[in-house]
């Protein structure tokens, strides 16, 4: 089997994956006690108007005919409407999804650059000081939520030194940039607003860090163990013995090998930001998907929670096919076994 | 061990970028005051009925009358009105040349275009008019005309929620696709985050889940102070940590009402901040079902009431708050003043439960508390209640329920539980307001009247109450259902609950603040307080905080 038919067969099992999450978010979201139209209303909204409502959202009609009715309106490009902020669910994903993301790119390019140089640093000084800190500060990092560090941040460096802005993703005083990707550190840099860029990259630095440092430092325990193993192994043995230099073969035979198992984690940590970012992004008053999705659950916005968990499973299995790709080329046996040889 | 000269060169970098980046950090010093509060915000006046959304309506709209810190009302959009001798027509003589934000002037017209879009959608504040309003008519450009179903005494403090739109301007942004027939969807769909008010500010920018940014509208028809904020800024946070930073910061006006006492301690010792504590008119009430045993019996309610540690909840549980004083928050005109009041006494509370017809049998009856999953301080003052309970020998079980499933077990008198601790507030600044919505039979089967009451007589004197427009009358009457109800006690009147706001004090003057410290009364109006033509801002006395 070559690689191409490998990646069609994982697409095809994703698809039946999206559609089982589908069928269970959509029940678990109906099948929690309270009436979704009522709590939208208010108490004191008329029966006319809840009834309204309610028939809109086809919520007086079986299960599973609300089902295809979704289902229907999903090949329509409509994901319904939200209860909470009243508006088209796609709109609101629109909004929210790029803040989210740009969050979790901006974490995830701090948890893999930092996490593979503390994992690299602390492989190539095993067993010194500066190995031992790094340890250290892992250990630390790995416990400690991501809320935790948030608030401590936000104290140092919001409160105490004031020295980075503590809520939203732009200064109030600053234009942003016209919407092209939603994303604003790249928004801004395309229409060339470096005052914007600066300023947003600003804005994303806390909670970025926040959101990254678990994440961060489990990459560089990964890497670390999985450097210091493979120095163990024959072929380094042999590089030495050649009289290769140090250098090269960390940066050429050891480095390789060894971010395999960093890379897979890091797609599972980096999908998993998106939605974990919730007590981050109401930290720093972030707009974000992760802070909706949690918003829209407590008020049984059922529309809501089904499209923002389908996103975030969209995300999820996207980014698991990125890391096997990825993954792929790095190491040559997944691509040999793929290919029968 | 040697660090490489790539990986220095590296880090002296990362340290110069990210000095570069603070050094970006400047102050603003605009005349602006910023306030945080919940999400959602809904600032269609259709829609809007929270806390927030109040805040915000009253901000972008003018209203025909408008409530005064006294609790009365005085002309607003309307100069003068006439009241017909059956009570069943009111005539509005507006003012001329009010211009809304889009610069075209309001008339009559907008007036009956607003109550009909209210009562049309159903939902916001539509409920205080649906029951009244049988016909509005415009009968000219200036005069308005509302015609009652049946006398509403309280009718001209109702309108304090009739918030008056454009509608030109609301009909040309309508979108076909709604619910409303040729109406499409109302306009509600721009509306959500655009104003078409002639309130003293308009929508700069609305951003969902985040902020909604207000600048001061320059053709408002009242004078306006000078140094009122040209902007106010309404931050959708009440993160402790958020709102602390921010105040700490000098980036932040005025705090929410929702944070916890250590917050308001800990923010009280920054300089040039204070707190404000001002009875808005929510109360804590524990309801208690009056149709299922052993709750249905009037010697076991008592008794009940006479357990209660108020002054525990009063100081420990809500520091600043006070025992509520009957069924109605004493804040409200047609409060009655020296009503009889609950206090713990054990031995009464035993006397009561003698004659209660359960007495010999309460290990037959245990009791369910209910307490909101989402409001976490409600559980010590059920635990508080438990423990009180279980001195005279009642059980009480604790029960956490989330919010949505009270509102639905609430719905019929077999699936209520016996005792519900809920906050409650009134719809409008009058006693009636309460009064009707928690014993009034009609909202039975709602969160505000898990009671079940049902009382034919209550319901009568709190119709004859409504219905009367003599405002001395209807106090009076409003007085002897509130004796009525104490002596039915129907739930336990806990407390009535303070909201506390941190403030600059240094460089705001806040009227509705000034007035709760010299312990006079604030607006009785949800949101009014918040009113941001009775702020004064000096940016320059903030600058001088920001130097020290």
């Amino acid at each position: 089997m070559n690689f191409s038919r490998y990646l069609i067969r994982r697409l095809g099992y994703s698809i039946f994956v999206l559609i089982g999450l589908s069928i269970l978010v959509f029940m678990i979201a109906r099948l929690v006690p309270g009436d979704p139209a009522r709590a939208a209303l208010g108490p004191r909204a008329s029966e006319e108007a809840v009834e309204q409502l309610r028939s809109r959202l086809h919520l007086d009609q079986p299960i599973y005919v609300q089902y295809f009715y979704w289902l229907k309106s999903l090949f329509q490009g409509d994901l319904g409407e939200s209860l909470f902020t009243r508006r088209p669910v796609i709109e609101d994903i629109k909004e929210f999804l790029p803040a989210t993301l740009e969050l979790a790119i901006f974490a995830g390019i701090l948890m893999a650059f930092f996490g593979i140089l503390f994992g690299v640093i602390s492989a190539r000084y095993s067993n010194t000081w500066v190995d031992n800190l790094i340890r250290v500060f892992a250990y630390l990092g790995i416990a400690t939520p991501a809320f935790v560090v948030a608030i401590i941040l936000l104290l140092i460096f919001g409160m105490y030194f004031e020295v980075f802005p503590t809520i939203g993703r732009l200064s109030a005083w600053i234009d942003a940039p016209p919407k092209i990707t939603g994303l604003l550190t790249i928004d801004s840099l395309l229409t060339g607003n470096f005052a914007a860029f600066f300023d947003a990259l600003k804005h994303l630095l806390l909670p970025a860090i926040s959101l990254s440092l678990g994440g961060l430092f489990q990459e560089a325990r990964i890497t670390r163990s999985s450097m210091i193993e493979n120095s163990k192994k024959d072929y380094t043995y042999s590089m030495r013995a050649y009289g290769v230099p140090e250098r090269v073969v960390i940066s050429k035979y050891l480095f390789k090998p060894s971010i395999i198992p960093t890379i897979s984690i890091l797609g599972l940590d980096f999908a998993s930001l998106m939605g974990n970012a919730f007590l981050v992004e109401l930290l720093f008053n972030w707009p974000g998907l992760s802070r909706y999705g949690i918003n829209v659950m407590l008020r049984k916005d059922v529309e809501a929670i089904v499209a923002v968990i389908m996103v975030l499973g969209v995300v999820f299995t996207v980014v698991n096919i990125i890391v096997d790709i990825i993954v792929a080329y790095l190491d040559p046996r997944i691509r040999l076994v793929e290919k029968g040889e | 061990m040697r660090i490489p000269i790539k990986l220095k060169f590296f880090l002296v970098t990362l340290v110069m970028v990210l000095i570069a980046m603070v050094g970006l950090a400047f102050a603003d010093s605009q005349k602006i005051v910023r306030f945080t509060e919940a999400w959602p915000t809904y600032i269609d006046p259709a829609v809007a009925a929270d806390f927030s959304s109040s805040v915000s309506v009253v901000n972008l709209y003018d209203t025909l009358v408008f409530p005064t810190y006294e609790g009365e009302v005085v002309p607003h959009l309307a100069e003068s009105w006439e009241i017909s001798e059956d009570a069943l027509n009111y005539i509005f003589h507006l003012r001329k040349g009010v211009k809304f934000h889009d610069g075209t002037e309001l008339t009559a017209q907008d007036v009956v275009f607003s109550i009909n879009r209210l009562l049309t959608i159903g939902q916001g504040y539509s409920y205080i008019f649906e029951p009244v309003i049988d016909k509005v008519e415009a009968l000219d450009d200036y005069t308005v005309s509302f015609t009652l179903q049946e006398p509403f005494g309280p009718f001209l403090y109702a309108l304090v929620r009739l918030y008056i739109l454009n509608e030109d301007l609301v009909l040309s942004r309508i979108e076909d696709t709604g619910e409303y027939g040729d109406l499409g969807d109302y306009g509600k769909r721009w509306l959500l985050t655009h104003d078409a008010g002639s309130g003293p500010y308009m929508v700069e920018e609305m951003r969902v889940e985040e902020y909604l940014h207000a600048n001061q509208f320059p053709d408002y028809w009242k004078e306006v102070d000078p140094d009122a904020p040209l902007e106010f800024r309404f931050i959708g946070t009440t993160e402790t940590a958020t709102v602390r930073t921010l105040i700490r910061r000098r980036e932040l006006e005025i705090s929410d009402f929702r944070q916890p006492a250590e917050f308001y301690q800990n923010v009280a010792k920054e300089e040039g901040v204070k707190i404000a504590k001002m009875f808005g008119g929510s109360t804590l009430y524990c309801m208690m079902h009056t149709q299922k045993p052993p709750t249905d019996d009037i010697h076991f309610r008592k008794a009940l009431a006479y357990a209660v540690d108020y002054d525990a909840i009063a100081n420990q549980i809500f520091p600043g708050a006070r025992q509520s004083k009957g069924p109605v928050s004493s804040i409200l005109p047609g409060h009655k003043s020296d009503i009889f009041q609950y206090k713990r006494d054990l031995d009464k509370a035993l006397g009561e439960l003698k004659q209660s017809k359960y007495y010999d049998q309460l290990d037959e009856y245990p009791i369910d508390l209910i307490w909101c999953a989402e409001v976490p301080d409600e559980e010590k003052v059920a635990l508080l209640l438990q423990a009180n309970a279980a001195e005279i020998g009642i059980k009480v079980n604790v029960v956490k329920t989330p919010w949505m499933k009270i509102i639905e077990e609430v719905a019929t008198p077999d699936s209520t539980s016996h005792l519900y601790l809920i906050f409650v507030s009134p719809h409008y600044a009058e006693a009636g307001s309460m009064i009707q919505s928690k014993y009034h039979s009609s909202s039975c089967g709602t969160w505000e009247q898990t009671e079940w009451l049902e009382d034919a007589e209550l319901d009568r004197m709190i119709e004859q109450a409504i219905a009367t427009v003599n405002k001395e009358e209807r106090f009076a009457q409003y007085y002897a259902i509130q004796d009525y109800i104490v002596d039915l006690c129907p739930s336990l009147f806990l407390i009535d609950q303070p909201e506390n706001y941190a403030y600059q004090d240094y460089y705001i003057d806040w009227v509705a603040a000034e007035r709760a410290e010299q312990g006079e009364r604030v607006n009785p109006v949800m949101g009014y307080n918040h009113y941001m033509l009775d702020v004064k801002v000096y940016p320059e006395k903030r600058d001088e905080l920001l130097k020290k």
